[in-house]
């Protein structure tokens, strides 16, 4: 009787169980072979056209808005190589995941064991068919740093990888906040990919080609420029827009955790809702 | 081990558009109380809709009362969720908590950390849980192409691992065949005898509870009807019992004053009455010769199906 007390569990047993339930997701998806092969090349394909219209139809205006192909993949490969890598991590939060647990009835599965339920939802869908995404989007990466013009320091490569580590963290925060909302409505679901796929393309391009009032909207009122442009911008020796100072290329770790801190206390009034009408 | 007191549980529902629909409340469940002691195995019975999913899913934690007072063990089951469900095991006919592409083997080991099991445990309740409910032939396949039969069994297994003091059991036996049905029956009772494992079961199998469960609850409209053991409640509710007698011949009147005739057909004619049988067995035989006579006990079935029907009780007794 109650030897199991709601102490804290250790850390390093909940990382454990976390790999321990991303194994059985692996091994579940390895079941079906033929079918995980043709999704991870979709995947894939999916990334490849996308950067294929930009290599084709790039080279005919010179630039866009003022930057070069290399820069525009540098960009671009950061955008996608983050949002990849949130997707893979994050899609147990997937609003169409979680809202299929949730009508299943398995979300109440989670509710009964032992284990916080965010550990639970993080260990309840790991697509690695998208691997073959994020394959890509390193190598479009790699491509956009070998044509930049950079002398590259290792505060550079902090930066960036910097603002990676924010992106997944802010479009991780869009998915938590996309999943809580099916507490409520499977109707907003759509609402919410606005903003999320919206804003994974909106910053998978020079803010610069925008108009003003659209660059500032995602500058001040969704920090989303924070993230990867002026990040990009920094290294590449340009200065920020608006008179920001240069300090603020490094804000993208702080705005990304901030938002998916937000999305949790948000997730944490979803849960709750939950209990209060079971469905 | 259980206590509820004045639950209330209600839910808010709209009709008609999010603008301009009318908002309706739904008492699902109206001031129930009850207590079930460590130990004992309780038949919560109830149609469709009657209140008894709403009642499971707050001692479960899933769900918080709109008003009233419950704890489970001491805890309160929607404060400190995982502490409490630690303690809880659940079967739920409808759904597995089984990973659907792995073999049960692996869903065991992954429930084993899920529950922090001691690996010494583990093997104990495992061999113990293989033998009795004859896992062994399938431990190596994935849930997804297991039986009902076997995934049910798998589920309970992987509901006990853990050595829960509560089990929750929602319709373990339903679409099963009566082999199947009588294993996992006795299994349910084994692990309360052995394990003092107490057991909240709802079904719609009236064998289960007849076999497992001395003491039954019954819910309709979100109210408590009946709350007491299998016999008394068939005392208070049941049909009457009937008396069928073989007459050597058939009676020119088969009418006995003091019993009411239900039936008459050549030499078999059927009585009805109420309490003891000795009387009216004595009334029916003293005029005429008897080849045989049997004395029909109305099921509980029938006897539910009446209450549900009629709301023979307004209050718990």
């Amino acid at each position: 009787m109650g030897r199991q007390g709601s102490r804290p569990l250790p850390a390093l047993y909940l990382l454990r169980l976390y790999f321990r339930l991303l194994g059985a997701q692996i091994r579940s998806q390895l079941v079906y072979r033929t079918a995980f092969a043709l999704d991870a090349l979709a995947a894939a394909l999916v990334t490849g056209a996308e950067f294929a219209a930009f290599v084709l139809v790039l080279p005919r205006f010179g630039a866009l808005g003022g930057w070069t192909l290399g820069e525009v993949a540098l960009l671009y490969g950061l955008a996608e190589l983050a949002f990849v890598l949130m997707d893979l991590g994050f899609g147990g939060f997937d609003a169409p995941n979680l809202s299929a647990h949730v009508r299943s009835g398995s979300f109440s599965t989670f509710l009964l064991r032992p284990v916080p339920l965010p550990v639970q939802v993080f260990g309840s869908d790991f697509a690695l068919r998208r691997l073959t995404r994020v394959v890509l989007a390193a190598g479009i990466v790699a491509y956009g740093v070998s044509r930049v013009d950079v002398a590259w320091s290792v505060g550079d490569v902090v930066l960036l990888a910097g603002s990676v580590l924010g992106m997944v963290a802010f479009f991780g925060g869009l998915f938590v906040v996309g999943g809580t909302l099916t507490f409520w409505t499977v109707e907003s679901v759509e609402a919410m990919n606005v903003l999320t796929y919206g804003g994974r393309t909106l910053i998978s391009y020079p803010m610069s080609i925008y108009g003003e009032w659209l660059r500032k909207t995602f500058t001040f009122l969704i920090p989303a420029a924070f993230l990867s442009y002026f990040p990009v911008l920094h290294v590449l020796g340009r200065p920020l827009p608006d008179g920001l100072p240069g300090w603020a290329a490094g804000l993208s770790p702080l705005v990304g955790p901030l938002l998916l801190a937000a999305a949790f206390a948000f997730w944490r009034v979803g849960v709750r809702r939950y209990h209060g009408t079971g469905s | 081990m259980i206590e509820v007191e004045h639950l209330h549980k209600s839910f808010q529902t709209r009709s008609g558009g999010l603008l301009r629909g009318q908002r309706r409340t739904v008492e699902a469940v109206r001031d129930v109380s009850f207590r079930v002691a460590r130990g004992e195995v309780v038949g919560y019975l109830g149609p469709n809709g009657a209140g008894k999913s709403t009642t499971i899913k707050v001692l479960t934690g899933l769900l918080v009362p709109t008003s009233g007072r419950v704890e489970v063990g001491g805890l309160v089951p929607w404060r400190d969720r995982r502490r409490y469900v630690g303690r809880l095991g659940a079967v739920f006919g409808q759904r597995t908590t089984l990973w659907w592409d792995l073999p049960v083997r692996d869903s065991l080991d992954l429930l084993r950390d899920v529950y922090r099991v001691p690996p010494d445990r583990f093997r104990e309740n495992l061999k113990a849980f293989t033998a009795l409910l004859d896992l062994g032939p399938f431990l190596g396949t994935p849930a997804r192409a297991l039986s009902l039969g076997q995934r049910m069994r798998a589920d309970l297994a992987a509901a006990l691992l853990h050595d829960p003091d509560l089990l929750f059991l929602d319709e373990p036996t339903v679409g099963l065949d009566v082999v199947a049905r009588e294993r996992i029956r006795q299994f349910v009772a084994h692990v309360n005898a052995e394990r003092e494992v107490t057991v909240l079961l709802t079904t719609h199998d009236l064998t289960d509870v007849e076999r497992l469960a001395r003491r039954v609850m019954i819910i309709d409209h979100g109210a408590l009807l009946y709350d007491g053991n299998l016999p008394d409640l068939q005392a208070r509710f049941g049909s009457a019992r009937e008396l069928v007698v073989d007459f050597e011949a058939p009676p020119a009147d088969p009418r006995v004053p003091g019993l009411k005739l239900v039936s008459s057909e050549g030499p078999r004619v059927t009585y009805a009455f109420t309490g003891a049988a000795a009387r009216p067995i004595a009334l029916a035989t003293a005029h005429a010769p008897v080849r045989d006579v049997t004395v029909r006990e109305p099921d509980i079935e029938a006897t539910i199906r009446r209450i549900y029907e009629g709301g023979l009780l307004g209050t718990v007794s």
